[in-house]
């Protein structure tokens, strides 16, 4: 299954990162979402952020990816080399998964799976579609979800949770240093939702890449999960981070 | 038990007179306006050139045009004429889709800033008022008669509608996506190319075959100030008096535009079957 990562053109060390968040805060509509969150997210961890709905893990996961200014505090990726950076300028390095999955429904599924490498080219090497090595390998990681047979059917044309393997692909295919999913199971049967944690956690072990992951099904959590995040509605500095699994042997 | 009893209904009350001012709406009056006008404009034409008799002015000249001049020299003189025409429309509408594709980014709200939309749009705007015929006569001044002059007049011509046309397909577009791609590091011209363009790609080639045909009309009359293609054939046998080869040009024309008008029509109801179909699964 991991046949497809294994030959990554990106050295390994430059490819992992680990998240801080210093006293980061979020006000929005006269409350706050979360307040003094600080957190350090070595590489490879698979954190899961849990709470009810509208208590602001998709703001969070936005604050995280640069898509929304923090009200107080800060995001900074380090990498292994020591260098510290701000969301934006790591961007080329976070594989998103969004919560309305945001593909192009008119082109093909293929094509939307290559859009995660997107960054990795300047626009006129891209012009004229994708060199034949990273189709090819885009088309594997669609064959690892079960989406082989859609390779050129346009996403408007799948279901929803075809759509949403989609855009998993495309997280995955990009080999980010960290996965930030916004419920990437939501659609998903149980059969598929176990492969899809379990890629994402393989990708955590094994790459070092970590991911968080917006989550519902407290099973899930207790299941894949190294950490678990909760934010407070009620009192938004009262954030929990709880260790859910042992340390692994460092 | 207690005994159903039957009750009276309550009595109908009248039924309300609807004031006269609550049939003032829009639709109402301007139709009262548009007649007034006409019957305005009726009068004041009445009473011009009484003296001729139309009816037999009228055969008179549908005689000359019957039967058409379909000649050797004469149709081979209009078929190369068409075909100027038809070649003028082509590099007018491929230079007006060029320009347009710029600008209509410009005149995108969800693309571009806000003074760079204003500007364009403006400028598209004051292209649009200009017609086709005056855009002919300023190429002609310019560039001197000749088909050259066409495809200048007409490829102004079409940018004020293609512009207007195509930022409206990239405005009816859902920005998000685009948005995404940049979020995971993608520059601007790829998160257009593959976020944006995809959905605009349909809406902008049904736009194109459009004025593509609408460039082809237009051709055919330009000529009559200078500008090439079948016009100018159409003014110098009317200038000659040549009417049975002037009815040829008309049914030449009449021919390639109904041809053209069911063609375009099929493939862009095909095309916009498409939009709709993807639209639906939404």
């Amino acid at each position: 299954m991991l046949k497809a990562f294994a030959d990554s053109t990106v050295p390994r060390e430059d490819r992992v990162a680990t998240i801080h968040t210093e006293s980061l805060g979020l006000h929005q509509q006269g409350r706050w979402l979360f307040r003094n969150l600080t957190i350090q997210v070595p590489p490879g961890t698979f954190v899961a952020v849990v709470g009810p709905s509208g208590v602001g893990k998709t703001s969070l996961l936005a604050c995280l990816a640069g898509m929304r200014n923090p009200t107080e505090g800060a995001v900074h990726y380090r990498m292994s080399n020591g260098t510290g950076q701000p969301p934006l300028a790591f961007r080329r390095q976070l594989g998103i998964i969004f919560q309305r999955l945001l593909l192009t429904e008119n082109a093909p599924v293929l094509t939307n799976v290559l859009c995660g490498r997107l960054q990795q080219f300047h626009f006129y090497r891209t012009l004229f579609g994708f060199p034949a090595a990273l189709r090819k390998r885009a088309f594997e990681i669609l064959h690892d979800l079960g989406m082989s047979a859609y390779a050129y059917t346009s996403v408007a044309q799948v279901s929803g949770g075809e759509q949403q393997r989609v855009a998993i692909a495309r997280a995955l295919f990009q080999e980010p240093a960290v996965y930030l999913a916004d419920e990437p199971v939501s659609q998903l049967d149980t059969y598929l939702t176990g492969r899809v944690l379990g890629l994402l956690k393989l990708e955590a072990l094994e790459q070092g890449r970590s991911v968080f992951c917006v989550l519902h099904d407290a099973t899930l959590v207790a299941r894949f999960a190294d950490y678990s995040l909760s934010l407070n509605r009620e009192e938004p500095g009262e954030w929990r981070l709880r260790r859910l699994a042992p340390e692994a042997e460092s | 038990m207690p005994a159903i009893r039957q009750t009276q209904p309550p009595p109908v009350p009248p039924l309300p007179r609807l004031p006269w001012y609550a049939r003032l709406n829009v639709v109402n009056v301007t139709f009262i306006l548009f007649i007034l006008a006409v019957g305005v404009a009726g009068w004041r034409m009445r009473g011009e050139a009484d003296e001729i008799d139309y009816l037999a002015s009228l055969w008179g000249f549908l005689q000359r045009f019957f039967p058409p001049d379909l000649s050797a020299p004469v149709r081979n003189q209009v078929f190369s004429a068409m075909v100027e025409t038809i070649e003028i429309a082509l590099l007018a509408t491929f230079n007006s889709i060029v320009i347009s594709f710029v600008l209509s980014i410009g005149a995108a709200q969800n693309i571009a800033p806000k003074w760079i939309v204003v500007t364009v749009r403006m400028m598209l705007n004051g292209v649009r008022t200009i017609p086709s015929l005056i855009w002919a006569l300023l190429a002609v001044v310019v560039a001197g008669p000749g088909p050259l002059a066409g495809v200048i007049a007409l490829t102004f011509y079409s940018i004020g509608y293609l512009g207007k046309f195509y930022s409206e397909a990239f405005e009816s577009v859902d920005i998000e996506v685009a948005r995404g791609l940049r979020a995971i590091g993608a520059d601007p011209i790829q998160a257009f190319q593959y976020g944006l363009w995809p959905h605009a790609k349909p809406l902008v080639w049904s736009y194109s075959l459009w004025m593509l045909e609408y460039n082809i009309r237009s051709a055919a009359i330009i000529g009559y100030v200078g500008a090439g293609g079948i016009g100018l054939q159409l003014h110098a046998y009317q200038e000659f008096g040549m009417w049975s080869r002037f009815c040829t040009v008309l049914l030449c024309i009449l021919v390639v535009v109904t041809l053209l008008d069911f063609l375009g029509e099929t493939i862009r109801r095909r095309i916009n079957r498409r939009i709709a179909r993807r639209t639906l699964s939404d």
